[in-house]
């Protein structure tokens, strides 16, 4: 099984970056894994679809505004996903995407193989070189999540 | 005549995540007045002060994740005036074609995900049906096919030209980092062509479709969506449109030259209008004045869009655009086209004009030449770059110390440049729709059509907004308070 583990996010937007940081910080830990690709991405709706071409499974760390504590983890699957790029306003969501590439015949893999990771953000409106503490002290749980998903498939609770 | 007060709004938080417009109704109970707020990313400026200029090509594409070769572009001019150095004619070939590819992807998605749909599947249908899977319904299969080649090709040539997959690191000051090679023009050349055919085969689908409907054809030509403004495009020497370098030329309601002027010296022509309620500044010109979110010839305001660009030109550079450009205009009624709506269809004739460039560029002697940079020997000072992005035109201007160091850097953007023209089609669509205190239905279709036409940016940041194009309308009496709210896709 093929796995693209992907972060979305834009480097120089505070926490908008975590999906990249904690991708980061996969790549060095996952470096020997054949069978697992990490990657960066700055975009979701088609964008997002297209990446996820010739995988058999997907993970994608993404920033997330709910409300919640800031550094909150969320889980999300690709039918609900208010993350800050899995959706788009210039082209289209995710779940439209991914119809689009199938009945196009592109090798997508199934919904139920998509995992989406969202970290709770506290300012995604600042230009800055780093996160907010709160959200950066989370990337160790969301980095032991991922790892998680990639053994068990399935989230933790 | 009204009592209405002004109100401000309050801020947009990014945990709402969307657009909001305010409609303001008068004692009457009709529109007095609406605006679009948007949320906008902080600290730009202040984020790349203190950074070394070269940085800005590889900084500024990060802003937008919807074009950020257009900031790469910018940019990249912006370090050659800078560095006062004018890059070598392989260079600013390159530099083209490659943005030349660019714009035809863009424009593609744009029309088949967003505009589009309103037109193929018709604007009466419902949001969730207005989408690229309504299109292949209605057109057949094959769109879809043809859509994702034309964008995987377009990344595919961007990131061959561009270095990186993700955002390019090509521009220089002085030209580019690398060039290219025969094989790899070769293949730039076939896929162009390729592109050049589906351009066409767009146009095609939007006369089927839209231009034998005469309801459609009626909504596009109708009032509700028709301004009589300004209209900002760049040309080239003969005053065709180009999208890379030119003079940036301005023509009235009534179609007439009223300033052609270097980019360099936007801020002579181009002032900024700061409103309460707005973060988003308004431009105008200078030299008819701001007269207010008003229509005419003595009102500054102007539009940047793919509409404007083909009133502000005189024709197209290239023989297949050039046909479909007079085609657009014989049918609409002559220069200049006024109806938003037909913007969608201006569009479609920038990208058969950027497939064609792109070709023209490609089978250029030059393009496989290796003089690609003049490398800078000046010291670097100030500098302003632009280019006609997809949304509109886009300015770069820095100053820097003299180790090259930022102190100042300041952007206009398309959808800044269309600030006015945006809240005032927004406002023309809901006072159709909006009479003595009663909504019509479909005031959130007819007013999103509105706005999406100049598909704004929300904040030209990286981040997206969640959901299709998230809107909420609040209808406030004239003492402010909130009668009435319609949202769609809001979760």
């Amino acid at each position: 099984m093929k796995t693209l583990v992907l972060g979305l996010g834009n480097w120089i937007v505070a926490d908008d970056s975590i999906g990249l940081r904690v991708a980061a910080e996969l790549a060095r830990m996952l470096a020997d894994r054949d069978d697992v690709e990490v990657s960066e991405d700055y975009w979701g709706g088609l964008r997002l679809m297209e990446r996820l071409v010739g995988y058999d499974r997907a993970i994608v760390i993404d920033a997330i505004t709910t409300g919640a504590a800031p550094g909150t983890i969320h889980h999300l699957t690709p039918d609900a996903i208010p993350t800050q790029r899995s959706a788009s306003a210039h082209d289209m969501n995710l779940p439209t995407a991914l119809e689009l590439g199938r009945q196009a015949g592109l090798g997508l893999p199934p919904n139920r193989e998509i995992l989406l990771v969202g970290i709770e953000a506290k300012d995604i409106l600042t230009f800055a070189d780093q996160c907010t503490p709160e959200v950066a002290a989370a990337i160790p749980a969301a980095v032991e999540e991922v790892l998680r998903l990639l053994q068990t498939g399935s989230p933790a609770d | 005549m009204m009592t209405m007060k002004r109100i401000s709004i309050d801020p947009i938080t990014r945990l709402e995540g969307h657009g909001k417009i305010d409609i303001f109704l008068n004692e009457e109970g009709d529109v007095a007045n609406c605006y679009l707020q948007i949320p906008e990313l902080r600290g730009f400026e202040q984020f790349c002060v203190g950074r070394q200029a070269e940085d800005m090509p590889n900084l500024t594409n990060r802003i937008c994740g919807v074009c950020p070769e257009a900031h790469h572009m910018a940019a990249s001019k912006a370090l050659d005036a800078v560095w006062k150095v004018d890059p070598p004619p392989a260079a600013k070939k390159l530099r083209e074609m490659f943005y030349s590819i660019f714009f035809a992807t863009d424009h593609t998605t744009h029309f088949y995900a967003l505009g589009g749909p309103d037109f193929v599947v018709g604007p009466d249908a419902p949001p969730a049906e207005r989408n690229i899977l309504g299109v292949i319904k209605k057109v057949g299969m094959d769109i879809a096919g043809k859509v994702l080649k034309m964008r995987r090709d377009g990344h595919h040539l961007i990131k061959l030209m561009g270095g990186r997959p993700i955002h390019p690191n090509w521009g220089l000051p002085g030209g580019v980092s690398r060039g290219i090679n025969e094989e790899q023009r070769k293949e730039i050349e076939a896929r162009g062509r390729e592109a050049i055919e589906f351009a066409q085969f767009s146009l095609r689908l939007f006369e089927d479709i839209v231009l034998k409907n005469t309801d459609y054809v009626s909504l596009i030509t109708g009032g509700v969506y028709t301004h009589q403004t300004y209209n900002m495009g760049t040309v080239d020497a003969d005053n065709r449109l180009n999208f890379y370098e030119g003079k940036t030329r301005i023509v009235g309601p009534d179609g007439k030259e009223f300033i052609k002027y270097d980019p360099k010296d936007y801020r002579e022509h181009i002032a900024e209008r700061v409103e309460p309620w707005s973060y988003l500044k308004f431009p105008y010109l200078k030299g008819i004045g701001w007269k207010g979110l008003v229509d005419g010839m003595d009102s500054g305001v102007y539009k940047s869009t793919p509409l404007s660009r083909l009133n502000a030109a005189d024709g197209m550079a290239t023989p297949l655009a050039q046909k479909e450009y007079e085609r657009l205009f014989e049918t609409l009624g002559g220069k200049p086209v006024h109806h938003t709506l037909a913007t969608h269809w201006a569009r479609l004739v920038e990208i058969l004009f950027a497939t064609e460039r792109w070709v023209e560029l490609a089978t250029d002697p030059e393009i496989t030449s290796s003089e690609y940079r003049t490398i800078p020997t000046e010291t670097p000072e100030e500098g302003i770059g632009c280019v006609e992005a997809p949304r509109g035109n886009l300015t770069h201007h820095y100053v820097t110390d003299e180790r090259g160091i930022l102190t100042k850097v300041n952007l206009v953007v398309g959808t800044t440049n269309n600030n006015a023209p945006i809240c005032m089609s927004v406002k023309k669509a809901a006072s159709g729709l909006i009479q003595k205190g009663k909504v019509s239905e479909g005031l959130l279709n007819m007013v999103e059509m509105a706005f999406r036409a100049y598909d704004p940016c929300f904040g030209c940041a990286t981040h997206s907004l969640p959901g299709q194009m998230p809107l909420r309308v609040n209808l406030r009496d004239p003492q402010g308070e909130i009668i009435q709210t319609l949202s769609q896709f809001i979760g």
